[in-house]
């Protein structure tokens, strides 16, 4: 195991380079290091898969380790030519001196959570080494096809099992078989080791983003909140691809959110942004979406705040970082790929039909809602249908604490909030219009679907929630500092 | 008064929180503490991996294989689909997820095919039905044919 271990920190280091070279400082010391780890690895298994797809093209997958180190080097010879000359500033350490007593409580419980949750993860991995069924089905299933074919991994995409839904993206069974192709063998828990780092990854990335922006209790509420879904939990250990899509698609937002404060103003964060769209694109049919709403948003609402001039440069910046990736995706779909089986079963005469069922809609509505309170808990037992089953951490508790708390909402983060927000309803809205044109049965197609395409988007509705809830009373904030605020940032030692 | 009643209020947010997610946490790890005591000695997955992988010696690297199961290959999906059994599929499906990057066919109208009878023999006339001639017995339900020639 330890020479694909070995990949994903090879996969780590890239990420760190491309988060340092187009988000260069960020502040707040631990949590920013932290940030800037958890984004960055991310970002780091999606850019080294899509470069083991160019190495797979150019039938060159047996250097995939060179490729991955001459793209290390290069973006690390590219950040030593920038930085060179510019003078490090150190910023603050760690953030907030003060123990209040409740945060020293809430970090407390969390990390005792912490430790539950991966006790629970590590012995459904136990139970199910090979993950849940659409693991073998799908995503570990392409992986073998993709790593024991060699030369002839083309002809897994045209062998007609149309089943296994060849025409998915191959951010994960890439970032498997890359794993693989560092150990020249199947290491057969490495898919599990998978789905381990991106659970981590998600919690890690909402933490340290709001410890960041709205301050350490916010980021340890919903981190704990996140833990105490039980779907989540089994979503990672399932090794299905919907915990990293969520992972993109929390990194998308979240750098939304920092381009939008003063010191994330450059490109930057906005291109990183981008890069994390794409990948969410490269990795489920469900990001090509999320990319195409996330770049729309962006441009329609920047226009609306701040003028076509700022949108469409702030508009380019996304599309510096998604284009490149959306191109592989592009080529991926047209040329590779079989046709999707919701795109083959697709016919204008049914459409009409569909378009004006009523029935369809008042179907898709209830189980928008039932599904809504309970995906938490996990999977409905098809047997018995869907029914209420809000367990006890759900979209509720969140509005009631929202409640309790109170409404924050700095002004810089305006921009940033409406565009998460409108990015995480149009995504609700197609999911919405892909179960009204569906050709497979209605009922079969939301009982199996419906639940996971919530916990894809739940870290970064929880992201939103908690970057308006306002901050508990003994458990001061310092957050990133926001313009116009009377709260000067504490400045750390050493600096003027 | 005001501000004290607003402090308490804040207050209950975090705590409402902390009471639900630990209880959901510490549910959970229960859950899995009896899971883990229950744990079998060996999965379905890879039990049902090392039944078929058997067959590897007998079956070409590459190309394609057939299969046939206890229910007519159109019922594996089909009765998936309207919920009423998912075992054949998940049989069928393991059985290529073992064999890949060799392809199987859920079909008998191949000249080499995969029987997979895990609920017990196989029906009678099932391989008379399809041209089916056994080539060799695994036991355990597992039986690899080849077409030989017409029904």
């Amino acid at each position: 195991m330890t020479l694909p271990i070995l990949s994903l920190i090879v996969a780590l280091m890239i990420g760190l380079l491309l988060t340092g070279l187009f988000w260069p400082s960020p502040r707040r010391g631990a949590a920013g290091w932290l940030l800037r780890v958890f984004l960055g690895w991310g970002l780091g298994i999606g850019v080294t898969s899509l470069l083991y797809f160019l190495c797979l093209l150019a039938g060159l997958a047996r250097y995939a380790a060179a490729a991955d180190i001459a793209l290390g080097l290069t973006l690390g010879l590219i950040l030593f030519i920038r930085r060179r000359g510019e003078r490090e500033a150190l910023n603050g350490t760690a953030a907030g001196g003060e123990r209040a007593p409740l945060r020293s409580w809430i970090a407390g419980v969390l990390a005792v959570e912490l430790v539950a949750s991966l006790a629970s993860f590590i012995v459904a991995v136990l139970k199910e080494p090979h993950g849940r069924w659409d693991a073998w089905l799908i995503w570990n299933m392409h992986a073998r096809f993709l790593f024991r074919s060699g030369p002839g991994w083309r002809e897994a995409f045209a062998g007609g099992q149309d089943w296994s839904h060849w025409d998915y993206p191959l951010m994960l069974p890439l970032s498997i078989v890359r794993g693989w192709s560092y150990a020249g063998m199947e290491e057969g828990l490495f898919p599990a080791v998978m789905g381990l780092l991106f659970t981590v990854l998600v919690l890690g990335l909402l933490l340290a983003a709001l410890v960041l922006l709205r301050g350490r209790t916010q980021g340890c509420l919903a981190a704990m909140v996140l833990m105490g879904t039980p779907f989540f939990i089994a979503m990672g250990a399932s090794q299905f691809a919907d915990v990293p899509l969520a992972f993109f698609i929390l990194s998308c937002m979240v750098m939304l959110f920092i381009a939008a404060r003063p010191e994330g103003s450059a490109a930057g964060p906005l291109v990183l942004a981008g890069m994390a769209a794409g990948l969410a694109a490269w990795t489920k049919n469900e990001g090509l979406l999320f990319a195409l709403v996330a770049a729309g948003s962006l441009l329609g609402i920047t226009a609306g705040t701040s003028g076509w001039r700022r949108a469409l440069g702030r508009t380019a910046g996304f599309l510096a970082g998604a284009l490149p990736v959306l191109a592989v995706v592009l080529y991926f779909k047209l040329r590779i790929a079989p046709a999707n089986d919701l795109m083959a079963g697709f016919g204008w005469a049914a459409l009409g039909d569909k378009l004006f069922d009523i029935h369809r809609y008042a179907q898709i509505s209830k189980a928008f809602f039932v599904t809504g309170l309970s995906f938490t808990q996990g999977l409905f037992d098809v047997r018995t249908g869907m029914g209420l089953n809000p367990g006890p951490v759900n979209l509720l508790v969140v509005a009631a604490y929202l409640f309790l708390a109170g409404i924050r909402i700095e002004r810089t983060d305006r921009t940033a909030l409406i565009q998460g927000a409108t990015v995480l309803m149009l995504m609700l809205a197609g999911y919405f219009l892909v179960y009204v044109l569906t050709p497979l049965d209605l009922t079969y197609h939301l009982m199996t679907s419906l639940n996971r395409l919530f916990i894809q988007l739940w870290p970064g509705i929880l992201l939103t929630l908690f970057m308006i809830a306002g901050a508990p009373v003994d458990a001061p904030d310092d957050p990133l500092p926001v313009p116009g605020k009377g709260k000067p940032r504490r400045k750390a030692k050493g600096t003027k | 008064m005001t501000n004290r009643k607003a402090k308490y209020r804040a207050l209950a947010g975090p705590i409402l929180l902390i009471v639900l997610t630990g209880y959901a946490v510490l549910n959970l790890l229960v859950q899995s503490v009896g899971t883990y005591q229950g744990l079998p000695k060996q999965d379905p997955v890879t039990m049902h991996e090392e039944r078929i992988r058997q067959l590897k010696p007998f079956l070409p690297a590459s190309g394609a294989v057939g299969y046939v199961t206890t229910v007519e290959n159109e019922a594996i999906f089909a009765s998936e689909k309207s919920f009423r059994n998912v075992e054949y599929l998940a049989q069928y499906v393991l059985t290529q997820y073992t064999l890949a990057p060799l392809f199987v066919r859920n079909s008998p109208e191949v000249p080499m095919v995969v029987g997979n009878f895990i609920d017990g023999p196989p029906p009678p006339g099932l391989p008379q039905r399809h041209g089916l001639v056994p080539v060799k017995d695994f036991g355990d339900g597992l039986i690899l044919y080849r077409r030989g020639g017409g029904p």
